[in-house]
């Protein structure tokens, strides 16, 4: 037998070296010897990761006595686990990444230590420099516990050349806002006939967090709102639960949008210009761009009436430590407010700044389509505030089982509301694992 | 090794001559305490490793169940049996569990019977029995978040190829993960694809243990294919059945990758496991006590299958 080119000694020596290689350039880069090292983490991957790293890189560039180490985990529920297993342990990084409306749930188990304001001040931000909706959702019992970063509202793409052919376009070029559902759906029937397909695109099948968007939009466009006192039962009007309910089930149809479209099936549809109109969150714009998609965007149409935006915010909070470093918390006061002054690069990802400057900053206005649905700052509606609810929890899964079948089926409407009612009375009966003694 | 060996050898010796001397009793009994205490000193590090790894949080967990404990390090206080009697009045605890066991049922089956007739097909000699061997093992090969990226395209209502399939025979298409009954039937026809190679290669290892000599005995006896199929090949079988029968029934009661990375999060009640579930209550609702408790009536539930199992197979050997 010839002798083969490597043995196998040498073949597993060789691939020790190459494990070994990888784990170092695995390691995470360091700043310079004599800069304060501040953790980061986030849950921003793909195109928001991207830009999330560049500004960290400008920043980290400008100053020699902080360097802030990002540690990047995967978007979801097991991210919170993560993040609360670190608080718990009294060990957690300096600086997190929350979304806003899971704030309220983690605040009470002493999971995250509130903002000083006047430390905030002195680096120019206070409420005066955010919007009202996006300041409220930040402060939980009377303290500010978490910085908002961007608002990430469920919009309404359009196609400008398939909208154009059908006259759905206004005189001003942008899509019409109809305000109410019969002239919606008509409106969609004329898209269709143009596309000779689908009018809209919308991927809900098996995915609560989908359906909760549109469907908290739709809700809150009626005028009422939702609360969910602890202890309590649930607070919501049954109507406009129900009328919201109808309306989606209007949509996925099979003509106007897809009977069973799951997220991807939306994304690739209108990626393939094959409908005129998708509705999604604002941080799918990058990818329709990068498609070649002629892409414009607004608020979803006011079909219930009032203006009214699902949103959530990518927030930082402080996650709670047993021995914080006063220098690395400062540094991490002066890294926030930095890149809320530099968050004009982050609107290029679609999000809405919810920094009031660049909000108003006339760069941004010109930025389009962005600037199309910057009023949605002013009309923004959080998850209603319990320990449970917010994006990628427990809570938006169960709502999806809930409803989920009865927006395809469009039966069992008030059967859902009952099943929604129960889940949730169950749930505020019990108390917030975060605080069980508190109740 | 070798000094335990060569201790052993002194010291057998004597310990066969303390009935007779009993004036070296004590140095005997003290031989005899070093040999055990050399012995527990060698099983010292997996004792170690094992209490601190299985009876520590085994028993932990119990004490968690009377507690509330969150995963956020809140909580702890002792709360009897609240948990046990919640959960057992959870009506998610229960479909959970139903679904693991219909789970377990609707797998099973197929895995043995897909197994055994691939493993029947490729060992009457068809040409190219590696690639056949290579073929039917080859998805076993696959990390489950593979699988399950591969079937979520399959199953795809709008995009995907089972639902192309069914159109061409004129059948409306079906939301497989997302209607409920039918994501859990998904569930298992990805399991089957994936895991039926492994079950496959044990048949077919024992199907050519069997001696040829046995076929051809048959053969003169005037017995044919489907005579010897029955009457050598199935009985000779058995006890490689009984040993898929069990790891299937014990992989397949702690179902939770496959459904949890294809469910993508959006779990009904017809697909949601019972550890999923013990997953969602501890790790994403942070209520660790609950959780333990869920995990001891699902325990629980595995000693009843593992009796079942022994009593099977005892009497398996009683009936030898």
């Amino acid at each position: 037998m010839s002798s083969p080119l490597v043995n196998r000694r040498q073949f597993l020596g060789g691939s020790l070296a190459v494990a070994g290689a990888l784990a170092f350039t695995g390691c995470a880069p360091t700043g310079p010897a004599s800069a304060t090292t501040v953790q980061f983490w986030h849950l921003l991957s793909g195109g928001d990761g991207i830009t999330m790293e560049g500004l960290i890189d400008g920043i980290n560039a400008e100053h020699s006595d902080f360097f802030i180490r990002p540690t990047v985990l995967a978007w979801g529920t097991p991210y919170y686990t993560k993040l609360s297993m670190a608080g718990a342990g009294g060990r957690a990084p300096e600086l997190a990444m929350m979304h806003a409306a899971r704030v309220p749930g983690y605040v009470p188990g002493g999971l995250l230590d509130p903002w000083d304001l006047d430390m905030l001040a002195e680096r120019g931000v206070s409420s005066e420099t955010f919007t009202e909706p996006v300041w409220e959702s930040s402060v939980v019992d009377n303290q500010l516990y978490s910085v908002a970063l961007d608002a990430h509202p469920f919009i309404a793409l359009y196609n400008r050349d398939i909208c154009e052919a059908a006259g759905a376009l206004d005189d001003e070029g942008h899509l019409q806002r109809p305000d109410n559902p019969d002239d919606f759906l008509e409106m969609c029937r004329q898209i269709a006939a143009v596309t000779g397909g689908r009018a809209l695109s919308y991927g809900f099948l098996g995915d609560g967090n989908q359906m909760w968007r549109l469907f908290y939009t739709l809700y809150c466009q009626h005028g009422v709102e939702m609360r969910f006192p602890q202890g309590g039962t649930a607070e919501f009007d049954r109507e406009a639960f129900v009328s919201s309910l109808e309306f989606m089930h209007q949509i996925a149809d099979g003509e106007v949008a897809a009977r069973q479209g799951t997220i991807d099936y939306a994304i690739a549809e209108f990626a393939g210009q094959q409908t005129g109109i998708h509705f999604t969150g604002v941080w799918e714009l990058p990818t329709m761009q990068e498609a070649g998609v002629p892409v414009d965007a607004t608020m979803i149409p006011p079909v219930f009436g009032q203006e009214a935006v699902y949103a959530d915010s990518h927030s930082f909070v402080l996650p709670h430590q047993s021995e914080p470093d006063e220098e690395a918390r400062g540094h991490a006061y002066t890294f926030v407010a930095e890149l809320l002054k530099n968050s004009l690069a982050w609107a290029g990802a679609g999000h809405i700044p919810a920094y009031r400057p660049v909000l108003e900053d006339p760069e941004y206005a010109e930025l389009l389509p962005q600037a199309h649905y910057a009023e949605a700052a002013d009309h923004l509606v959080y998850d209603p505030t319990a320990w449970f609810t917010g994006s990628g929890s427990n809570f938006i899964q169960d709502f999806g089982q809930i409803v989920g079948g009865t927006i395809v089926s469009g039966s069992g409407y008030e059967a859902a509301a009952d099943a929604f009612q129960e889940h949730v009375d169950a749930i505020l009966a019990r108390a917030n694992p975060a605080n069980p003694e508190e109740g | 090794m070798t000094d335990v060996a060569a201790e052993r050898s002194a010291i057998a010796p004597r310990d066969d001559v303390v009935p007779e001397a009993s004036s070296t009793g004590s140095t005997a009994s003290a031989a005899r305490r070093r040999n055990q205490l050399i012995a527990w000193a060698f099983l010292a590090p997996f004792m170690a490793a094992f209490v601190l790894f299985v009876i520590w949080p085994l028993t932990h967990g119990v004490y968690l169940s009377m507690t509330d404990q969150s995963l956020t390090g809140a909580g702890g206080r002792f709360i009897g049996l609240q948990n046990y009697s919640e959960a057992l009045s959870d009506p998610v605890v229960w479909s959970s569990i139903r679904n693991t066991v219909w789970f377990t049922v609707i797998s099973t089956v197929p895995l043995i019977v897909f197994a055994l007739v691939m493993a029947l097909l490729v060992n009457t000699g068809l040409p190219g029995q590696w690639l056949w061997r290579l073929a039917f093992f080859m998805p076993f090969l696959l990390a489950s978040t593979v699988i399950s990226q591969i079937w979520m395209w399959i199953f795809n209502p709008e995009l995907g190829a089972a639902n192309e399939i069914l159109q061409r025979f004129g059948i409306e298409p079906i939301a497989w993960l997302q209607t409920e009954h039918i994501d859990i039937i998904s569930i298992t026809i990805a399991t089957v694809w994936w895991t039926v190679g492994f079950n496959f290669l044990l048949y077919l290892a024992a199907l050519q243990n069997i001696p040829d000599l046995q076929y051809e005995a048959a053969a003169v006896d005037g017995a044919g294919r489907w005579r010897q199929l029955f009457s050598i090949t199935l009985p000779q079988l058995g006890p490689v059945t009984v040993v898929v029968v069990i790891l299937q029934m014990l992989a397949s009661l702690k179902l939770f990758d496959q459904a949890y990375q294809m469910m993508d999060g959006g779990s009904s009640d017809t697909s949601r496991p019972i550890v999923q579930y013990i997953f969602e209550a501890g790790f994403t609702g942070y209520r660790f006590g609950y959780a333990s408790a869920i995990s001891y009536i699902f325990f629980a539930l595995i000693v009843i299958v593992g009796i079942f199992q022994m009593v099977i197979l005892s009497r398996r050997r009683e009936n030898r």
